[in-house]
């Protein structure tokens, strides 16, 4: 079973960033992303993060989250296909003249799957190169509220245990000759005999994690400043190269120079 | 340093005392087992001595207890209770929030306001301690049952209090993770620490408790140095296990011929990369009562999974009362075999106990509906509970309500994973003597257990495996 954002200890290029310096990272993707409409930019910045993903060590791991993209993109594209025609007809979905498949539709599907692909790349790579730690103590000193700190903690750790936790209880199941059942509405009513379960044991799991997060005194206690990461050479380059790269974005798309 | 008076409490909206009466005082520098049945009242009896129950739960309170000389009430909460007295609680999952053991630990180290120097050298001496040294660098959430239990144990030891409090530390754990928590917790008591534990496996406990406290139904039945109060009826029964005349009891005999109804062929199966099965070669005949033992990760779950194909052999075949397992569904196969997981919390979730069995019974279209569930309620002895809610039951009825799911599906096999973890010692008996009886009927058992013991009184083959291979068969009087 392959486990969804967690954390990797490796020794690589995002590893020895500072956290601060991520998050401008992801920052500056997320705006760029955003507020670019041009497809062929995007795929460079596609390819960019990429790029760095191979640098960083962990382009396998952010592979992992291929499959999720292909299915959000076919999504994305079908759902714009039906809402937002506009432009040439290119085809027809169903044979009968129904469902047009238009250029606009097409153009504004395929720009939302590479924000989004970009979005969860950045992210991902975020996340499993930075201590869970180090992110809780960074966004500490950002002033940011202890109690969302751990909130977003927890829900990234408790990833795979559910994961786990929804396999073992479908397999009970299955052995009690649980039908998962099949088509949409087969799936709907059988989600109870494993969701059910999963909801219970979770909930009764969050009892004792509040009370170990208590008695190791999270929330309460000032931090022993042990291991204090300090910004180094390589983020105050990468800072550089962030806000260099986000102001000639801004300029070029914003400021249209003569002619 | 732990006194209670007279302490009782309900849980909100139960009406019921869960503990009762108790008055307990701890001495520094003593081993306190706490034990009784399930459900007794073990678990609330270590959080109103951790001053848990006072700030942490509502509910009907009563009694009085003292923490090195101050009421519980006038400490600050109790992540200021935490710099005196430490818990463990008995899901290592849920208390593993970090991703690495060595983060685990820091980050409740950080929080203790100790110098940098302090920090590292209590790390170092807790790791020590704990045998962690060489896994510093493993996410937590992926290491075998017994090392995640020396994690959280770790990461309570790294905060320094005098008095730890362990409920059921060894429940899930092998032979060898036992052992392992034994000797950590011997040494931890040389130190100096007071130890409070909740625990069914007394007899591996003996030379390391010096006093008992058996618990029945939210009171003390009986306290004292182990040797004094064994003589009890009630007491034996809880702390040692006894399943004298188990294996005596009349099976009518079976021809020697019969055909077989497990039967696998070479069976190897591959986790990815990692081999979990390496060519194992089995018969098992109708009406045999069999234990499979070994330590975690032996093989043991993998292979009993492939008898109701959750799992499909890698190579070599499994058969089963017939049907090749590979051309067979889940569900086919679930008209021959029953499979009780470890966990029954895994499978729970229906609003009563009778609807919890006839999900087993709908799905696989079993004719009779009405008498199967009154007979199966009555083998199990769960008639009484028969319309409340599956999760409020105690583990031994919860154990017992998952057997009966099972059973109402008409299996000729049950085949249990190790049916009596936490459990005490009458509750693991009488899962014995139904398993017993549904033998005489005419089923066969199959169970997995860590327990030697309850093996070789009960099982009438042993089977031992061992890095995916079986490396002894052996059959009662052969």
């Amino acid at each position: 079973m392959t486990e969804i954002l967690q954390y990797v200890h490796k020794d690589g290029l995002f590893h020895r960033l500072h956290p601060a310096t991520k998050i401008l990272f992801i920052v500056v993707v997320a705006l760029v992303s955003l507020l670019s409409l041009d497809i062929g930019f995007l795929v460079v910045v596609l390819a960019a993060l990429l790029a760095l993903a191979l640098a960083g060590s962990v382009l396998r791991e952010v592979l992992q989250q291929l499959t999720l993209i292909l299915a959000m993109s076919v999504i994305f594209i079908l759902i714009t296909l039906i809402t937002l025609p506009s432009g040439e007809v290119l085809g027809y979905l169903l044979p009968g003249g129904f469902l047009p498949i238009t250029t606009g539709a097409l153009f504004a599907g395929v720009l939302l799957t590479l924000r989004f692909a970009i979005l969860i790349i950045a992210f991902q790579i975020f996340v499993i190169t930075t201590q869970p730690r180090d992110l809780v103590n960074t966004l500490e000193q950002m002033k940011v509220p202890v109690d969302y700190n751990l909130m977003f903690l927890i829900a990234l750790r408790f990833i795979p245990t559910l994961q786990l936790e929804a396999k073992k209880i479908h397999e009970a199941q299955l052995a009690r000759g649980y039908n998962p059942g099949t088509g949409f509405i087969g799936r709907i009513k059988s989600v109870a005999p494993v969701m059910i379960p999963l909801v219970s044991n979770s909930l009764s799991r969050a009892n004792v994690l509040g009370l170990t997060i208590d008695m190791r005194g999270y929330r309460t206690r000032a931090r022993t400043p042990l291991r204090e990461r300090r910004f180094q050479s390589v983020d105050w380059m990468a800072i550089v190269l962030l806000v260099v790269a986000l102001a000639i974005f801004v300029y070029t798309s914003f400021f249209p120079g003569p002619g | 340093m732990i006194e209670l008076e007279g302490v009782s409490y309900a849980y909100p909206r139960t009406g019921r005392d869960a503990i009762s009466g108790i008055s307990l005082f701890v001495r520094p520098g003593e081993c306190i087992m706490i034990t009784g049945p399930s459900g007794s009242g073990k678990t609330t009896l270590c959080m109103a001595a951790a001053g848990i129950l006072e700030h942490e739960y509502g509910g009907e309170k009563t009694g009085k207890v003292t923490l090195f000389g101050k009421n519980v009430q006038d400490y600050q909460g109790i992540s200021d209770i935490s710099g005196h007295v430490g818990m463990v609680f008995d899901d290592p999952e849920a208390q593993l929030l970090f991703t690495t053991v060595e983060e685990e630990l820091l980050s409740a180290l950080e929080r203790r306001g100790l110098s940098p120097e302090e920090v590292k050298t209590r790390l170092d001496a807790v790791m020590e301690i704990t045998h962690l040294t060489s896994l510093r660098n493993r996410a937590p959430h992926a290491l075998s049952g017994g090392q995640k239990q020396r994690v959280v144990l770790a990461a309570t030891l790294v905060l320094g209090t005098d008095i730890l409090i362990l409920d059921e530390p060894t429940a899930e754990l092998d032979e060898r993770g036992t052992d392992s928590i034994i000797s950590i917790l011997r040494d931890l008591k040389a130190r100096g620490k007071t130890i409070i534990l909740t625990e069914h496996k007394f007899a591996r406990f003996r030379d390391l408790v010096d006093r008992l406290v058996v618990l029945e139904e939210g009171r003390i039945r009986s306290m004292g140095p182990p040797d004094s109060i064994s003589g009890d009826d009630y007491v034996k029964g809880v702390i040692y296990p006894d399943f004298t005349g188990i294996r005596d009891f009349s099976i009518p005999a079976l021809p020697s011929d019969r055909p077989p109804l497990l039967t696998t062929r070479d069976l190897e199966f591959m986790y990815g990369e990692v081999s979990a099965l390496r060519g194992v070669n089995l018969s098992i005949q109708a009406g045999e009562f069999i234990a499979i033992v070994g330590e975690n990760g032996s093989g043991k779950t993998t292979l009993i999974k492939h008898f109701i194909g959750l799992l499909r052999p890698t190579r070599g075949e499994v058969i089963v009362d017939g049907k090749d397992s590979k051309n067979s569904s889940v569900a086919d196969l679930a008209h021959s075999v029953g499979l009780v997981f470890q966990n029954p919390d895994h499978m729970f979730f229906a609003d009563t106990v009778e609807e919890e069995i006839a999900f087993g019974i709908d799905n696989l279209g079993i004719p009779d509906k009405d008498t199967v569930m009154e007979k199966v309620l009555q083998e199990t002895g769960l008639t009484h509970t028969r319309s409340l809610y599956p999760r409020w039951l105690s583990r031994g009825e919860r154990q017992r309500l998952a057997i009966a799911c099972v059973l109402a599906m008409q299996p000729r096999v049950i085949i249990l994973d190790e049916p009596t973890t936490g459990l005490d010692g009458r509750e693991a008996r009488e899962i014995m003597e139904l398993l017993k009886h549904l033998q005489r009927d005419g089923r066969t058992i199959v169970m997995v257990t860590h327990s030697r013991q309850i093996a070789g009184e009960c099982a009438d083959r042993i089977i031992t495996m061992e890095e995916g291979r079986i490396i002894s068969d052996t059959a009662r009087g052969a």
